[in-house]
């Protein structure tokens, strides 16, 4: 992933000194955007190679894009200034926000929806039917730097007055793993490597379906703000709401093909900083931005 | 937008929600993220290098063997182990390619035996299976190496596990302690690997005495199950078992598991059915038989192993009666839509040795289309029928009810009305000019034909077919000369809907095969000729309404479903038990399948229940308590009549 980032930056670099070259004549400047792969991140440029079309025809520029690994690499490219927008998780955009001046324009709509939950999964067949016969217990979390996938789950603990503090996690558990991602962390429940998971709702349909009934959620968090596309501090505020009004449109029915390769959300709706308040107030909880 | 409560409010709600809710709630919860329509199973994601071994491993098991696909695989393999270690990515390559031109130069010389072939792929396996071994441990030593360079180490690491996929099946079957502790080992790397954190915040320092100590765990393992002698099931896949381990428990089953690339999935829309009673407005909880008929159609339970466990049933090729275009499984199929059904995978005792895999013929109307298989080679539907149970499918000998029962049933299949046919067979007014000037042609003889036409043998007032066999060339025989080339003439009602065609479904269209009359009987026919030939092809082939006009298919099945239990009168009366225990397991396994089509996530434990029911059924039955299996079938027909409205 460093070597995909570090392409990244570089490859950031030359793009932004051919645009300054460009720049000689009256040419709109381009708009960089640096997307999150998930799995396989050439085929992930090459798949939204057509986003990129529509949204250079609907602000009038060259659009460039490039794929990062982690949303690690995301938000260091909006930090150097390499991308001027991205597409991030909310625990990543507060970090972003705080350390980079970042802003958030839209948030995803999946599934009918512009939040989702995290949910702790057990086997149906662990005689575990609450929160608190977990404790004792291992269980898996998705990564350390995680909305969905640490934070909230562990909240869903502190809620329920087992946890007192994110710190003091471990003395309620046997032992706490970080599986690597959703999928890794569903599928160690499923195979009874930990006795619990703590993972984004949508982990569950990661399981194939004659895998499903062998697990049930015990519990759910309130909703969390949905992934969102977050620009640079300092970019133009026109490009930035021509970008947010040009994603906004995506929803109107009559782009479900592009949707499909934007990781198949149904849409965006518009969202400001306010949006992630509680997540904001979790990081600093967790210690992951400092005031 | 609505603006997302208080984590603190959030946290209250959730806690009291779990007290008084507790897991039902919970799992419509679940449920809800489901996308809809999961009874279409999405293909197993895995590591090239693992989906090249398992396939490997299911098709050396095979026989004949596809040595090309094993080529294929075998290549994926040394490729990724010749950029790992050169030396040992060279050896085996040359290995394989040797032993298998070896291989094909005595079959083709017909000097190979069963017991070469079967060394041969035995060799293959090994030298395969110590070359993914080595594959998976230079991704962790790499791994190791890149330890503080998180995303690098990443990448390894996570080769290293999907590669262990390879082998994971087996392992969980027979080695369930050290599947356990290995699974917990592969999180214990994950973690030994650090975090990088988000712009320096959140950062852990990788560990690498925790990853040694975890990773020569997972590599002592691989050394001792797979690096050295090699120990096999006795029977069925070739895949090796982690016999040296403490812990194997030599007499556990591994579940059968097609290898990666088969497709089994139904077609969607699925295609429309017409039951002749049904269409004449009988009420179908009146037909005892055709109902049982309807069940064992769709159950595995009437098929032996390894169909069985894989839930294969006569609907999985014949999808509501028609075909499945998409079927494949490798070394099995030559191309989609059809199946090698004579193979010794699912049959073994009636495999013929060799691979002659057939395209899914279409069943609507075949109560007019006797005889039966592509050859033609059985007069009687019924013999046709137990053949596919007993000799394809590995089942029990058929009771004889069921038997009927199923004959009952595909009499019921019908054609699809198709408007531009006269009863005889002959284009109705006003089909298409095109159409009619094929019409001429199709009835037109031919010198090269033997002065015969397409209607000589695609009779038309008798369904398109002339119920003889022919050998018109599609054939390779066994021998020049050889006189088992014929196949039965098939109907061509219906057949716009029904491609690919011919008996190994190598012509894609209806041209296709206009084509391939023309070009193998020199019949110089010319491109308008062909034209309108094909346009009738297709006219007289087509039918109203061909298929459904929805993808979502809760509603029709739990509707059939409930055509299944109204057989259920019939066979308590007779006391056919074990009529009854097929036909409860087939509902349960049925209503598991297809519950996640469910547009209502809500719907989800009601959905639940009807099969808990069905279960109960099947123990009340297994006990011989008459009195609890008409209840639970009564509690299961209550409860359908009270959301039917909602299962869709």
């Amino acid at each position: 992933m460093v070597t995909t980032r570090t392409a990244a930056r570089v490859a950031g670099v030359l793009w932004l000194l051919a645009s300054t070259a460009a720049l000689g004549a009256d040419a709109a400047p381009e708009l960089r955007l640096v997307f999150i792969a998930y799995e396989n991140p050439d085929q992930l440029v090459e798949d939204v190679a057509p986003v990129i079309s529509y949204l250079e025809q609907a602000l009038g520029r060259e659009v460039r894009h490039f794929a990062a690994t982690d949303y690690a690499g995301v938000v260091e490219a909006l930090r150097n200034e390499t991308a001027d927008a991205g597409f991030m998780g909310p625990l990543q955009y507060v970090m972003a926000h705080h350390q980079a001046g970042a802003t958030p324009i839209v948030g995803e709509v999946y599934g009918g929806s512009p939040s989702y939950r995290s949910r702790i999964f057990v086997r149906t067949d662990s005689g575990i039917d609450s929160l608190a016969k977990v404790r004792g217990r291992t269980i898996a979390f998705v990564d350390p730097i995680s909305s969905s996938g640490y934070m909230v789950p562990l909240e869903i603990f502190r809620g329920a007055g087992l946890i007192k503090q994110p710190a003091k996690a471990e003395r309620f558990f046997k032992r706490i793993y970080f599986a690597g991602g959703d999928e890794q962390a569903i599928r160690a429940v499923y195979n009874r490597f930990v006795d619990a998971a703590g993972v984004g709702q949508y982990a569950y349909g990661l399981l194939r379906p004659e895998e499903r009934d062998e697990l049930v959620a015990i519990a759910e968090s309130g909703p969390i703000p949905s992934h969102c596309v977050v620009v640079r501090r300092g970019l133009d505020p026109e490009l930035a709401r021509r970008l947010q009004q040009a994603l906004l449109a995506l929803g109107d029915g009559s782009h479900r093909e592009l949707l499909a390769r934007l990781y198949s959300v149904d849409g965006y709706v518009a969202v400001t900083h306010e949006t992630y308040a509680d997540v904001e107030r979790l990081a600093r909880d967790y210690g992951f931005i400092e005031d | 937008m609505p603006r997302p409560a208080s984590f603190r409010d959030r946290r209250c709600r959730i806690s009291s929600r779990c007290v008084r809710l507790g897991l039902l709630a919970a799992l419509v919860a679940a449920g809800s993220v489901v996308a809809t329509r999961a009874h279409v199973v999405p293909p197993e994601r895995l590591h090239p290098v693992a989906e090249s071994y398992r396939l490997m491993g299911f098709l050396l098991a095979l026989n004949p063997i596809d040595w090309d696909r094993v080529e294929a695989a075998s290549a994926t393999i040394g490729e990724r182990l010749l950029a790992l270690e050169p030396g040992a990515g060279g050896a085996y390559r040359t290995a394989i390619a040797e032993r298998i031109a070896t291989l094909r130069s005595a079959e083709g010389t017909g000097l190979s035996s069963p017991a070469e072939r079967k060394a041969a792929a035995s060799e293959i396996l090994d030298r395969s299976t110590r070359a993914v071994v080595t594959i998976l441990e230079r991704h962790l030593r790499a791994a190791r190496a890149a330890l503080g360079d998180y995303a690098l180490a990443t990448h390894h690491l996570e080769q290293a596990r999907r590669i262990w996929a390879a082998f994971e099946h087996e392992i969980k079957a027979t080695d369930r302690r050290a599947f356990l502790r290995l699974g917990q080992c592969w999180l214990e790397l994950v973690e030994a690997l650090g975090n990088p954190g988000v712009l320096g915040l959140g950062a852990v320092a990788a560990d690498p005495a925790a990853f040694d100590e975890e990773a020569r765990e997972l590599v002592d393992y691989l050394d001792l199950g797979y690096g050295g002698e090699i120990l096999r099931p006795a029977r069925g896949s070739l895949l090796p078992l982690p016999g040296h381990s403490p812990t194997f428990d030599p007499d556990a089953l591994v579940p059968p598991k097609l290898p990666p690339g088969s497709e089994l999935n139904k077609q969607l829309p699925r295609p429309r059915q017409i039951l002749n009673m049904a269409a004449r407005g009988v009420d179908e909880s009146e037909t005892a038989l055709i109902a049982l008929g309807d069940m064992a159609f769709d159950s595995s339970f009437v098929f032996g192993e390894p169909a069985r466990s894989l839930a294969i049933s006569c609907n999985t090729c014949h999808n509501k009666g028609v075909t499945n275009p998409g079927l494949f499984i490798p070394g099995l199929s030559a191309r989609r839509g059809g199946l090698d059904v004579s193979n010794n995978y699912f049959a073994p005792h009636a495999s013929n040795g060799h691979l002659d895999p057939v395209d899914i013929p279409d069943l609507r109307g075949i109560r007019f289309t006797a005889p039966y298989g592509r050859n033609g080679r059985f007069d009687s539907l019924r013999e046709f029928t137990r053949n596919v149970i007993v000799n394809e499918f590995n089942g029990p000998e058929p009771d004889p009810v069921l038997l009927d029962a199923l004959v009952a049933y595909m009499l019921e299949f019908d054609f699809l009305p198709n408007p531009s046919l006269a009863p005889d067979g002959s284009l109705a007014a006003g089909a298409p000019e095109p159409a009619q000037r094929g019409a001429a042609i199709f009835r037109r003889p031919f010198e090269q034909l033997g002065g015969r036409s397409c209607a000589t043998c695609h009779v038309p007032s008798d369904s398109f077919l002339d119920r003889k066999r022919h050998d018109i060339g599609t054939v390779a025989g066994a021998e020049a000369h050889s006189r088992d080339r014929a196949l039965d003439t098939p109907t061509l009602l219906g057949s716009r809907h029904t491609a690919p065609y011919f008996h190994d479904g190598s012509a894609p269209t209806l041209r296709a095969v206009v084509e391939w009359f023309d070009r193998s009987y020199a019949l110089a026919l010319g491109e308008r000729a062909i034209s309108d030939l094909t346009a009738y092809l297709e006219t007289i082939g087509d039918g109203v309404q061909p298929y459904e006009e929805t993808t979502f298919t809760l509603e029709a099945e739990m509707e059939e479903f409930s055509f299944f239990l109204s057989a259920f009168e019939f066979l308590a009366a007779r006391d056919e038990r074990e009529l009854l225990d097929v036909t409860f397991r087939t509902v349960a396994q049925e209503i598991r399948a297809h519950k996640w089509d469910v547009q209502d996530a809500a719907q989800l434990p009601v959905l639940d229940r009807l099969a808990e029911l069905m279960d109960a059924a099947v123990a009340a039955n297994g006990r011989g308590d008459g009195a609890a299996v008409a209840a639970r079938v009564a509690d299961y027909r209550a409860l359908y009549r009270q959301n039917a409205e909602h299962l869709r």
